[in-house]
């Protein structure tokens, strides 16, 4: 069954070339002599952007003019920045989330108030910290990356350690003995408290409440137009391929090392437990972003503003992507209140190319996209990417049907190239390896496509729906009744729950 | 609805294939190697030059990899993608490598003039030896600079010198730490507050470049200023504590070390203040 894998090869940028008809792409001169990879963007009221850089630089970029401005410096690897509504910015670095205030007005921060830090550093590289996102009610939500074994933890370490493992202490921090000791350690280890976990803090951040479990390496959180929590994690070890989470309280997201953090956890070294007991305290992904094909570490997710794209789309989340040089457009579906997606690439095949770290939408609709790389494959810099108001064809809307799938365009399609249309499904294997090929795949026979009236609508009739199942709908061929081709052509729709 | 009804073949079981080499490089390979420069691994140019007309040994390293190049990481063993597959890599890597010329690696940290990096004072978090991982470089002017330690609140050494090279923490994603340049000249073995104070790290204030750290130890309220001697070398150590009772700090002698204060006396290593001296003191370290 493994050859399977190797025939799903799919030129991504094959259908796609015209995205370029529909939007520029315009790199950002970033400022000179400065280190231009980017970790964390937002927007300001007054439309100005908060950037900020591998080094620890914050500084504004005003689209107004391209002028940059310093707002502060020396912090260490931020990853994510939220706007308040007093100018302030917090900002999550490795070792804390920090409030940068101005209080004497020159427009510089003077103030790197720490407003929560009550989390444990190994001292590894991968120990990375993710966040804030921001519920309706002001909550600050955050999610800490886990150790890699690619290095052992500093001696000195900040917060408790775990004895939960087959490594002691002295092992975990002992680089002479370190070629011994990482593979008992674990692909990745959370060794120190709540790496890998979300966590809930009140808006002051005084108090912090463990939300979720799970997690290995979730460069994305954010929450959708309709207040779910999104969070993103990259393939790896007990990850067959990058998933996207719905994230709810207690909920168990798939990576076992964070379990040793569980209040009572007496299930001793997670990593050794049976695997479908794991496979059965774990959430499934609301999505699956298959390696190599649509995305290999996925990134930020944004929602989409009124005006900015095409109507449809408006409201719908976007993911960055490091590895392939395309987004991700997130089409929402819920069936018996489950929320599943269907991932669908942009700007495939367009200039915009790999490290696509953050995103923030302009005032003006514009999509800012910052570059890094951090030694892994990816890029630098900013590129801003403008939709010229030129509709296109797109799939806009997805619906799961008992016996197959409801897809809505944003314009008539040419009856005659449903015909192009092809269905294909597979599912994936829980296991502590590396990521993990594709397994049962099928190509599905189409035994019916019906048209809507107005064009717009296409019922495909691929028989039962199998639940954990990622199906690819092939568009490749479909074009609009005005001979338009399809932009974003393929989608990876994930059933976790299959429709009665 | 009208309908369509599509003449396809009846379902189709994915038949088997040879694996397609750049297939399984983009799945497996493109996080960590680049055709013409080392990223997390080497080149694919570089692979070319190591392993052409060597299969065998190509596949056997992939399945067992091991540690030689310094200051990269291990590649993971890629022994799930199966020989077959590797062989198939292979291919695709001497495939694409063909004729292609490495790109010139960066000598030396090409953003060391960076206006952010070489202003003085500064401050910069960063992993430090030492220390722990919560730790914060101060340069506080050309000569002198510190190690503070969010982590536990407390000022760990003072060095004379240069500043900090953290190039090698900032090439990669945080694997190495930053080195010091200079001479470490004084170091603090606990906080002065006491072996076993509750400390909470609040945050620091910054003026005028400077920081001013920002800590609670147990009920009392720290502020903890830096600023650099007029003459010679050391530091000005600036404290404003909230305290209902009198302060007793620890400061143990160090050779090389003279510290002064301009509150309370400073004997066999203590400090005792009353909680009047302790609303605004400031020790002067100097080193030789």
């Amino acid at each position: 069954m493994k050859t399977a894998t190797f025939l799903t090869w799919i030129t991504l940028s094959a259908a796609s070339f015209g995205w370029t008809e529909h939007f520029t792409f315009e790199n950002i001169a970033t400022p000179p002599g400065m280190d231009p990879q980017v970790g964390a963007m937002d927007r300001m009221p007054d439309g100005r952007l908060a950037v900020a850089f591998h080094r620890g630089e914050v500084m504004f970029y005003n689209p107004a003019d391209g002028s940059w401005k310093l707002f502060a410096t020396g912090l260490q690897e931020p990853l994510g920045m939220l706007t308040e509504a007093d100018g302030s910015l917090l900002v999550m670095q490795r070792a804390e989330l920090t409030r940068l205030k101005d209080t004497d007005g020159d427009g510089s921060a003077d103030d790197y108030e720490t407003v929560f830090d009550d989390f444990g550093m190994s001292g590894n590289y991968h120990e990375f910290s993710y966040g804030p996102a921001r519920d309706a009610e002001g909550n600050l939500f955050i999610v800490l990356g886990i150790a890699s074994n690619g290095a052992p933890m500093a001696a000195e370490i900040r917060g408790e350690f775990s004895e939960i493992g087959q490594v002691d202490f002295k092992g975990m921090t002992t680089s002479e003995t370190w070629g011994k000791n990482r593979g008992p350690a674990g692909r990745m280890y959370a060794r120190v408290k709540w790496r890998g976990w979300v966590l809930k803090l009140s808006p002051d951040g005084k108090t912090m409440e463990p939300y979720a479990s799970g997690f290995r390496s979730p460069n994305g959180i954010g929450f959708d137009a309709k207040g779910r929590l999104l969070i993103t994690d990259n393939q790896g070890d007990w990850r067959p391929t990058s998933p996207l989470y719905d994230v709810r309280q207690g909920g168990f997201y798939g990576h076992p090392a964070s379990l040793v953090w569980k209040k009572g956890w007496n299930g001793g070294d997670p990593r050794l437990m049976d695997v479908a007991k794991l496979d059965a305290m774990q959430v499934t992904a609301a999505g699956y972003f298959p390696q190599g094909e649509l995305a290999n570490s996925p990134t930020w997710p944004v929602i989409i503003p009124k005006g900015a794209f095409s109507e449809g789309m408006a409201g719908q989340t976007v993911i960055g992507e490091m590895n392939q040089p395309n987004l991700v457009r997130v089409l929402d579906d819920e069936v018996d209140g489950v929320f599943q997606t269907a991932l669908v690439p942009m700007f495939d095949g367009s200039p915009l190319g790999i490290g696509n770290n953050r995103m923030v939408f302009g005032n003006d609709g514009s999509l800012y996209v910052g570059k890094t790389a951090l030694s892994w494959a990816g890029s630098k810099g900013m590129t801003k990417i403008k939709w010229n108001g030129k509709p296109f064809l797109s799939l806009e809307k997805i619906k799961a049907l008992p016996k197959g799938f409801a897809l809505r365009f944003s314009q008539p399609i040419d009856a005659n190239t449903l015909k192009t249309l092809s269905v294909k499904r597979h599912t994936y294997e829980y296991h502590q390896g590396y990521g993990a090929p594709k397994k049962n795949e099928e190509v599905l026979e189409i035994t019916g496509a019906k048209l809507s009236d107005d064009g717009m609508m296409v019922t495909l009739d691929v028989g039962v729906l199998k639940e954990k199942y990622l199906y690819l709908i092939d568009m490749t061929g479909l074009l609009s009744k005005e001979g338009g081709k399809i932009l974003g052509a393929k989608a990876w729709y994930h059933v976790v729950k299959a429709p009665k | 609805m009208k309908p369509i009804f599509l003449s396809l073949a009846a379902v189709l079981s994915v038949a088997s294939a040879a694996p397609d080499g750049k297939q399984l490089f983009t799945i497996h390979c493109t996080a960590c190697h680049m055709l013409d420069q080392m990223v997390v691994g080497p080149s694919l140019v570089e692979i070319r030059s190591l392993y052409n007309g060597k299969p065998d040994e190509f596949v056997k390293w992939s399945i067992a990899p091991q540690k030689k190049r310094p200051g990269a990481i291990e590649m993971p063993s890629q022994a799930h993608i199966g020989e077959e597959g590797l062989r198939a890599i292979y291919a695709h890597i001497m495939d694409v490598s063909k004729g292609v010329v490495a790109k010139k690696q960066e000598q030396g940290d090409p953003f060391a003039a960076s206006p952010t990096q070489t202003v003085r004072p500064q401050v910069q978090r960063i992993f430090m030896p030492n220390a722990s991982p919560a730790s914060i470089a101060v340069a506080l002017d050309d000569m002198n600079s510190l190690c503070w330690d969010a982590g536990n609140s407390r000022l760990r050494y003072a060095w004379t010198g240069g500043f900090i090279d953290g190039f090698a923490y900032w090439k990669g994603n945080g694997s190495s730490l930053a080195t010091v340049l200079g001479t470490v000249k004084y170091t603090e073995q606990a906080s002065p507050f006491g072996k076993d104070a509750a400390v909470k790290f609040l945050g620091y204030k910054v003026k005028g470049g400077l920081p001013i750290f920002r800590y609670s130890v147990g009920e009392q309220i720290v502020t903890e200023a830096y600023s650099p001697v007029s003459e010679g070398m050391g530091f000005v150590r600036s404290y404003a504590v909230v305290t209902k009772v009198p302060l007793v700090l620890d400061f143990p002698a160090q050779s090389g070390v003279s510290i002064t204060t301009d509150k309370g006396k400073l004997e066999g290593g203590k400090l005792i203040l009353t909680p009047a001296e302790a609303a605004a003191f400031t020790l002067t370290f100097s080193l030789k």
